[in-house]
């Protein structure tokens, strides 16, 4: 897109140089239309006035041929008399009147000459090539010769001298150019001062035509991204306020755990999944569709709603990007990586107030997809709005529910189904809206990413837990992320609790997202050594579900593996979920690890988990969450 | 300014050099048009038209006059160059009245160029002329 600014400019110019082409157009016509004016002027009032010398000699002479003509002037004072009279015409701009009579030879001869320089004797030869010195005496009419590269000459005026309509003579005016040159000299200036802007306003468009020349050359440089060679955040800040909304669905696409991929085979193998994922987004989008390099592994996909083309939604498109890259195997360096995508969509961004409130949303949606077990696309809609972000909670809703103590935990059994026993609980957050109206997390947490409030949250709950559980024998797990575990305070908060009660140490298991945020492995190991050390159990939160990097989970010693959800919900039907499951198990028993699986909805999921050496379970089916820790008695009901 | 008074000059001289150039080209045509029974070779007072004869076929040129059979002659004061045996050519009307012996003119009568041949003086020095040439004989000079 061309910037507005150098394009206005450039037709602004280009516009001056025609005005002024055309004004320097309009001086010239009207410098010769001036020329044309005094020509014919001079024209005719030499006309009358060889009309009244040819009276005179005519009449005045008994003139009725040629030889007579020629004998009268061959009289050197009647010679005299009439160049005395021709004379009177000398003028600057008239500067020789003679007669020229042709002689036998059809030679022209002069009869006469009043010019008063480079004067010629009487009968003298005169060499004219003009054949409109014949044609005066063939038409018998003046004529009119307009002199090219004569000297001084601009037109030469021949009257024919007439008795009984037969021409015997011509009287001929040679006219300078000298009136010529004096307007010329007059308008010179006028038209040198438009050769000069006509020069400069084309200098100045040759210089704003480079300028948008280099504009263009360089703009692909600004505007993409060097590695995906897609749009980068210039790009969208260029478009930004020109981009209508009305014609656009907004899109946030996200790698899902990428940084897995960083961290296990290298950057360059990351630089290559995400060019060819990035080549693979074009490819699923269409010409009218705009991809952007949002962020690291983040895209964002402006897709065009056409009019003709109704029956490929956005939707259509995400899900089909969504597929086409979970389906696409990446081959670098003998290895094969599997890639997915989470998608966030917002159909109709122009309800929103400007394009960054539309992007939030996207991403909140695309926060949605990455929790709902990820390579999904998660669209808003009304019903969205009304179900879910209706009851979203801003952060200031976040802040008063901590003031005014309105922050609680819910506990979900963690069973045991080799003793039937619940071995232990978690712990899972929920805010109490003023109404009572219970709030979960997906509806508050999203909006409380990376912020203090989110920290604040996080402390809340280690006390609650810690003041729920300090008397009591149960053991229970808390749910915390790595950025809880780097802040200060809430290490502090730990420390504090689990050093001072060693019991509740013990009882204590930390549930650790195998996350993506989890930037700086070493710093994540410092962290879990800190848990061990205070007495309480690491577990490994939905195990399985993206790229799980092996080596740190083994660094760490974790006790327990949490298997994803997204893993054991259709594990009575799908026979690759059990076997993956049956490996993760196997895995997590070779690294002494303890292993539960979640999201156990159904009978048939729970009796199938029953086929396989798992430890522990958890799921609606068994118990769901409760304010009040549930007993065995009250399971399975 | 410097290179405005240059490029004046150099208009200037161009304009003269267009000039010089055109009478040299009518001289050329006369004198392949004209027999003096022996290879014509020219001398001329005005050096720009003697160099611009040079390398003619039909004739040569000589920076002596001496040695030339032909001179053309501009001004009359170099009257004194001509001697007995050469053809003279002038380059103004009035000189075909003071150099008796010219045969003929190329001359500017108001600002056309215009040729006189005298058919006598052609006739007494033996020179012969072609039919391109016969439109500007005259019996006599006016």
């Amino acid at each position: 897109m061309v910037r507005k600014k150098e394009l206005f400019l450039f037709l602004l110019l280009l516009l001056l140089a025609i005005f002024f082409i055309y004004v320097y157009g309009y001086v010239k016509q009207t410098k010769e239309e001036i020329f044309t004016r005094v020509e014919q002027n001079k024209i005719l009032n030499i006309k009358y006035y060889f009309q009244n010398i040819e009276n005179e000699i005519i009449k005045s002479n008994d003139i009725n041929d040629s030889s007579s003509l020629v004998y009268l002037l061959s009289d050197k004072d009647t010679r005299k008399k009439y160049e005395k009279n021709l004379a009177l015409l000398i003028t600057p701009g008239i500067k020789y009147i003679y007669i020229l009579a042709k002689d036998e030879k059809e030679r022209f001869r002069f009869l006469l000459d009043a010019s008063r320089t480079d004067k010629a004797h009487f009968y003298q030869k005169f060499d004219v090539k003009d054949e409109k010195y014949k044609e005066v005496y063939r038409v018998a009419s003046p004529q009119i010769i307009r002199q090219k590269n004569m000297e001084n000459l601009s037109l030469t005026y021949l009257y024919p001298i007439k008795v009984n309509g037969e021409v015997i003579a011509l009287l001929s005016v040679d006219i300078t150019t000298r009136i010529e040159i004096v307007i010329s000299s007059l308008i010179e200036p006028l038209e040198t001062f438009f050769v000069i802007l006509i020069i400069f306003v084309f200098l100045l468009i040759l210089m704003t035509s480079v300028q948008v020349f280099h504009y263009f050359i360089t703009r692909k440089k600004i505007f993409t991204d060097p590695l995906t060679e897609l749009f980068n955040r210039n790009y969208l800040q260029e478009i930004a306020p020109m981009i209508n909304l009305e014609k656009y669905s907004v899109a946030m696409l996200d790698l899902d755990r990428f940084k897995v991929i960083n961290d296990t085979y290298g950057h360059k193998t990351g630089d290559f999944v995400l060019a060819q994922s990035s080549q693979i987004l074009k490819k699923s989008t269409r010409d009218s569709d705009i991809v952007i390099r949002y962020g690291g592994e983040e895209f964002l996909l402006f897709i065009y709603n056409r009019e003709e083309d109704k029956q490929e939604s956005a939707t259509a498109i995400c899900e089909r990007i969504r597929k086409n890259i979970s389906e696409y195997t990446f081959n670098y360096e003998k290895e094969e990586i599997k890639m997915q995508v989470s998608i966030g969509l917002h159909e109709n961004p122009s309800l929103e107030k400007n394009l960054n409130e539309a992007i939030k949303i996207a991403d909140k949606m695309l926060y949605i997809a990455k929790n709902r077990g990820r390579n999904r696309v998660v669209t808003y809609n009304e019903k969205l709005k009304n179900s879910t972000e209706s009851k979203t909670k801003d952060i200031n809703f976040v802040k008063l529910a901590l003031e005014e103590e309105r922050v609680v935990c819910h506990y979900q059994p963690i069973y045991n189904h080799a003793d039937k026993k619940i071995f232990k609980y978690e712990a899972l957050v929920r805010l109490i809206a003023k109404d009572g109206e219970v709030i979960f997390p997906a509806h508050f947490l999203p909006e409380l990413k990376h912020t203090n409030v989110h920290y604040k949250l996080t402390q809340r709950i280690l006390l609650n837990v810690f003041e729920e559980f300090e008397n009591r024998e149960n053991s229970v797990s808390i749910n915390v992320n790595f950025s809880d575990l780097i802040n200060a305070d809430i290490e502090n908060s730990i420390i504090s609790a689990l050093t001072s009660n060693p019991d509740l140490a013990s009882r204590i298991t930390f549930e650790i997202l195998e996350s993506d945020e989890i930037t700086d492995i070493t710093l994540f190991k410092q962290k879990i050594e800190l848990l061990h050390s205070l007495g309480a159990k690491v577990s490994i939160d939905d195990f399985g579900s993206g790229y799980s990097n092996f080596r740190t989970i083994l660094d760490i010693e974790a006790n327990y593996l949490k298997i994803d959800g997204s893993l054991i919900k259709n594990i009575d039907k799908n026979e690759k979920d059990f076997k993956v499951v049956k490996s993760i198990i196997h895995f997590a028993k070779e690294a002494n690890m303890k292993t539960i699986a979640e999201f156990v909805h159904s009978k048939e999921v729970y009796d199938k988990l029953l086929q396989l050496d798992l430890d522990y379970m958890q799921g609606y089916y068994i118990a769901k969450p409760s304010a009040s820790l549930l007993n065995e008695k009250e399971l399975f009901a | 300014m410097k290179i405005l008074l240059i490029l004046i000059f150099s208009s200037l001289l161009l304009i003269a050099s267009s000039a010089n150039q055109h009478q040299v080209k009518i001289l050329e045509k006369i004198f392949s048009e004209i027999s003096i029974g022996k290879d014509i070779k020219i001398w001329s007072d005005n050096q720009d038209i003697l160099i611009g004869l040079t390398n003619n076929q039909n004739f040569s040129t000589t920076q002596n006059s001496k040695d030339a059979n032909v001179i053309i002659l501009k001004d009359a004061t170099s009257i004194d160059k001509i001697t007995e045996n050469q053809t003279v050519f002038v380059l103004e009307y009035k000189l075909l009245s003071t150099v008796k012996k010219s045969f003929g003119a190329l001359f500017w009568k108001k600002g056309r160029p215009n040729i006189v041949i005298v058919e006598p003086r052609i006739k007494m020095q033996s020179i012969e002329i072609t039919k391109e040439l016969e439109p500007y004989l005259e019996e006599k000079i006016w």
